[in-house]
């Protein structure tokens, strides 16, 4: 595979390098060589962290040396074509886009000149791409093709935003999973946790996943807060078909 | 059967070896600061070496004992004290039901960590108790400890034996310009040659913003080929970022698991300690090494941790050499009594 680096990060990890872009294909790339390696382990690695277009590999020196694991990632790469990846899921998000949960809704019908209508029909009317978790657990760094929005951040952040918040700019759109700074601009607030700590499995996304945004109004936000806080909510999941 | 907090310290927080396995839903690990004497603490006191344990910063706590046990304290010098005397460091002792421990300012180094024989008996999250802070969860309820706290302990004191044998030699902590080894990279390529020479050849001195998750220094702007921004990707313990403003940030155990500034070098594991240990006003130099180097480190590191662990669980000759600290004149000796030929 060609344009393909390593790199050492210190002593104990690497990063496998593949193309300088954000893009799906190369991200499909990343995730073939996680699974490659969750499928068939390479003793020594501990875990790996998947980005846009590169894959950081956690491993153990005294299991194995740097030249060696090169050597072996090689193989798994010269590989990876043969290899199929699962099957990508995609979950549905309820989105409330109504009054106070969709604080800035009204500051970008303004800035692309449509209607609010409009604007949510753009954001739930298409598939959201999940590149990587990351910035906070079970935070989603998801993109679409094309750029639905033609802003980017904020003048100046928000000191805090409540877990929740749907934020976007350009084509990007990131589930904030707790208070937090941020200066993007708010589009609408999820009652869904992209982390819930009580869980065995507290995330319900991973890298090379799909995002549905589904509108609901405040009463169904409301319900569906509730069996969130009781534990109770399911996850709409299902595969995802192009 | 637990410790009690009676007042807690700056920060002080329960950290076990770390959280691993979650770093791509972007759980980063936490862990000790100063691995070195997170471990040594633990052999001290016959624990796993990744036994929790509780690291003290700047500032300590005080501690009440309300059953017998077995501690140990390593790292800074904090003046530790056990019912207001001194409390011998790098040793095993032996605590009664009613003791207190506590600990004062960092004389020397930036943390101390102090691990109870048995280990503490909270819940593990998501197989780990260390303190994930910024999430408030994990290690002691998710934050640090706090007067009235109450941490249960497993409490296995009988199960370690010949404390006066269970010493390690006080580990020294430079109050000097620290040396800082690093491996270049991963994004070298991003950096002037003048920017790698000014990194590697100045001193930096550590920032008072600077805390769990990265340390903030101050020195020399380093120049790079662009602005400093990369697609994201991922961080490890140690990673020098560099951003827009030239001045390098240390990540340490509390790091964000992705980010998007170019990384000019990654700090050598044995080195981490070093780092771990440095204050607001600490002053480094970066060394460049090889990663063959490094890992030979690192090998030599686990070595003498192995090593250490098998001479503390050898069940001791009674002609081996006895450690004791005693006090005279409110001063505070270490004596090793050897048996005459």
């Amino acid at each position: 595979m060609d344009d393909v680096r390593f790199r050492p990060c210190g002593d104990r990890a690497i990063t496998v390098e593949f193309e300088n872009e954000i893009s799906i294909a190369v991200n499909k790339k990343v995730r073939a060589l996680q699974c490659a390696l969750e499928t068939e382990e390479i003793p020594g690695v501990i875990e790996t962290v998947p980005t846009y277009r590169s894959l950081l590999i956690q491993y153990k020196p005294a299991v194995i040396r740097y030249a060696p694991l090169v050597e072996k990632v090689k193989e798994k790469l010269s590989d990876l074509s043969a290899l199929t990846l699962p099957p990508a899921m995609i979950t549905e998000i309820p989105v409330c886009y109504e009054g106070e949960y969709a604080q800035d809704l009204d500051e970008i019908a303004s800035i692309e000149k449509k209607s609010r209508d409009e604007i949510i029909r753009i954001h739930s009317g298409s598939d959201y791409f999940v590149y990587m978790l990351g910035f906070a657990p079970g935070h989603p760094y998801t993109a679409r093709f094309e750029n639905p929005f033609s802003f980017k951040r904020r003048k100046s952040p928000r000191e805090r935003i409540p877990g929740g918040s749907i934020v976007v700019q350009l084509q990007l759109s990131d589930i904030i999973p707790f208070d937090q700074p941020c200066g993007w601009n708010i589009i609408g607030t999820t009652p869904v946790l992209a982390c819930d700590f009580r869980k065995k499995n507290p995330f319900c996304l991973h890298s090379g996943e799909w995002i549905r945004h589904i509108p609901i109004t405040a009463a169904e936000f409301r319900s569906i807060r509730g069996k969130v806080e009781a534990g109770n909510y399911t996850f709409t999941r299902r595969e995802y078909k192009g | 059967m637990s410790m009690i907090i009676e007042s807690g310290g700056i920060l002080t927080t329960v950290q076990d070896g770390g959280r691993y396995g979650s770093q791509q839903y972007g759980v980063y690990p936490s862990g000790p600061m100063d691995d070195r004497s997170f471990r040594m603490a633990n052999i001290l006191a016959g624990n796993d070496a990744d036994e929790a344990c509780l690291e003290i910063t700047i500032s300590g706590p005080v501690i009440r004992f309300t059953e017998n046990a077995v501690i140990a304290v390593t790292g800074g010098n904090f003046t530790p004290e056990l019912n207001r005397n001194p409390l011998g460091m790098y040793r095993a002792v032996a605590v009664k039901d009613g003791d207190t421990v506590s600990f004062g300012y960092a004389k020397t180094g930036c943390r101390c960590y102090l691990a109870v024989a048995g280990g503490m008996n909270i819940p593990d999250l998501m197989g780990s108790k260390s303190t994930l802070i910024k999430y408030g969860v994990g290690g002691y309820k998710g934050r640090k400890l706090a007067s009235g706290d109450e941490i249960p302990l497993n409490g296995t004191p009988d199960a370690v034996s010949d404390l006066t044998a269970r010493v390690l030699p006080a580990e020294q902590i430079p109050s000097e310009v620290r040396t800082v080894r690093v491996i270049l990279g991963p994004q070298e390529e991003d950096f002037t040659e003048a920017g790698i020479r000014t990194f590697l050849y100045s001193e930096y001195t550590v920032n008072p913003v600077s805390d769990r998750m990265g340390y903030r220094m101050d020195g020399p702007r380093i120049e790079q080929k662009t602005d400093g921004n990369i697609i994201s990707d991922g961080i490890v313990m140690g990673a020098v970022q560099v951003p827009t403003d030239g001045k390098p940030i240390i990540m340490m155990a509390d790091h964000q698991t992705v980010g998007g500034y170019t990384k000019i070098a990654s700090v050598i594991s044995v080195d981490l300690p070093v780092v771990g240990q440095m204050k607001p006003g600490d002053r480094a130099r970066f060394v460049a090494v090889g990663i063959e180097e490094a890992q030979d480190l690192y090998a030599a590191y686990l070595n003498e941790l192995e090593s250490f662990k098998v001479k503390m669980n050898t069940p001791v000759s009674y002609r081996a050499p006895r450690y004791f600290t005693i006090c005279v004149n409110n001063r505070q000796f270490s004596v090793k009594v050897e048996e005459a030929e």
